[in-house]
């Protein structure tokens, strides 16, 4: 370690000179780092120290400073156990104010129903505000309050796909204009829209319907 | 869903019969029905077609003009605000001037009935259906 700094002309009389001081130092250093003493143990107070010794105490030691307990607020009663199905609730009371009687719910609920619309029927729907719209039922999807029906027709030799919230406020009837002639294997008909299976207008029938119904209703008004 | 390069039937006698869709107007997003795009007519009509009365009339532009259109059926499915879902078979749409009233004078087709919400009524009178 000496031999190194003497190799330089001037540095080698620096080096010599401090040489001595640091050696011993480094010794001592080592020894105090190595001897091993445990950190001393906090004395507690002693419990009943006379009023008049207080004052003797550093201040954050003195029991008036002492750390106050944190309040802790219980939890507030869970709202689980009051209404353990809120969606269902929730469905449950728009039900009540769309579908009081509960015959448009009757009307698409294929799967208990026999007498409900069923894919592959055609339908007419008319609305408070605009044209009616008559299609082939592609699919009914029921999921509550947003059940929703698929109605497929070519207007003008152009398809046109609507679907239809079941209990949409603007639905004034939908009307089975003509059942599936066959029996449908599947619940979503969406292979009607391949142009194999299409089957294109359904205008004449939903107008031969509704001439039909006229005619019947006009000849019942009559007698 | 109409944007750059997009190809629609033109359902009006203007002449032209499939255009392209070079720019959406007034909106960042693809257009849907009722909103004015700028089109380059790319197939027009036979000038026969539209019949002996008024050949005046027909072909009132040519393959490769550039002009403002009105979208009025998409494919893409469009909800309205009652929760009905409209989709169509095709996208289509009428051509119009930089005024915004219709080139063509008759229309063939089915139109979207978004476009009564967007101020085309003018378009809307002319339709035979309206969806």
């Amino acid at each position: 370690m000496a031999a190194l700094p003497t190799m330089r002309p001037l540095g080698c009389l620096r080096s010599l000179w401090n040489a001595p001081d640091m050696i011993p130092s480094q010794i001592t250093r080592r020894c105090l780092s190595t001897v091993y003493s445990q950190r001393p143990k906090r004395v507690p107070l002693p419990q009943g120290v006379p009023e008049q010794f207080l004052s003797q105490l550093p201040t954050r030691m003195r029991p008036e400073n002492a750390p106050k307990p944190i309040k802790v607020f219980n939890p507030p009663p869970s709202a689980r156990k009051a209404c353990t199905d809120p969606v269902a609730k929730v469905t449950e009371s728009q039900l009540e104010t769309l579908d009081p009687k509960g015959e448009r719910k009757a009307l698409f609920d294929y799967r208990r129903n026999p007498r409900s619309v069923r894919p592959g029927d055609i339908v007419r729907v008319t609305f408070k505000n605009g044209d009616p719209f008559n299609g082939v039922v592609l699919s009914i999807k029921l999921r509550g309050i947003d059940t929703s029906f698929l109605l497929r027709n070519e207007l003008t030799r152009v398809a046109v796909e609507m679907s239809v919230k079941v209990f949409n406020p603007n639905i004034q009837s939908v009307e089975i204009v003509q059942r599936a002639q066959r029996k449908i294997r599947r619940a979503r008909l969406y292979y009607m829209r391949s142009r194999k299976h299409d089957r294109r207008s359904v205008e004449n029938i939903a107008n031969a319907y509704v001439r039909q119904k006229k005619a019947f209703m006009g000849a019942g008004s009559r007698k | 869903m109409i944007q750059l390069k997009t190809l629609l039937t033109c359902i009006d006698n203007s002449g032209a019969s499939i255009v392209e869709c070079v720019n959406v107007l007034k909106k960042k997003r693809p257009a849907t029905i009722g909103d004015r795009i700028v089109v380059v007519v790319q197939k027009q009509r036979a000038a026969t077609s539209e019949g002996s009365s008024g050949t005046a009339l027909a072909n009132k532009v040519r393959r490769g003009d550039i002009r403002h259109a009105v979208v009025v059926r998409v494919k893409k499915e469009l909800q309205r605000a009652d929760g009905t879902v409209v989709r169509f078979g095709d996208n289509a749409c009428v051509l119009v001037n930089k005024s915004g009233d219709p080139i063509g004078t008759r229309m063939n087709g089915v139109v979207g009935q978004e476009l009564r919400g967007k101020q085309w009524s003018k378009i809307l009178s002319l339709a035979p259906v309206n969806v």
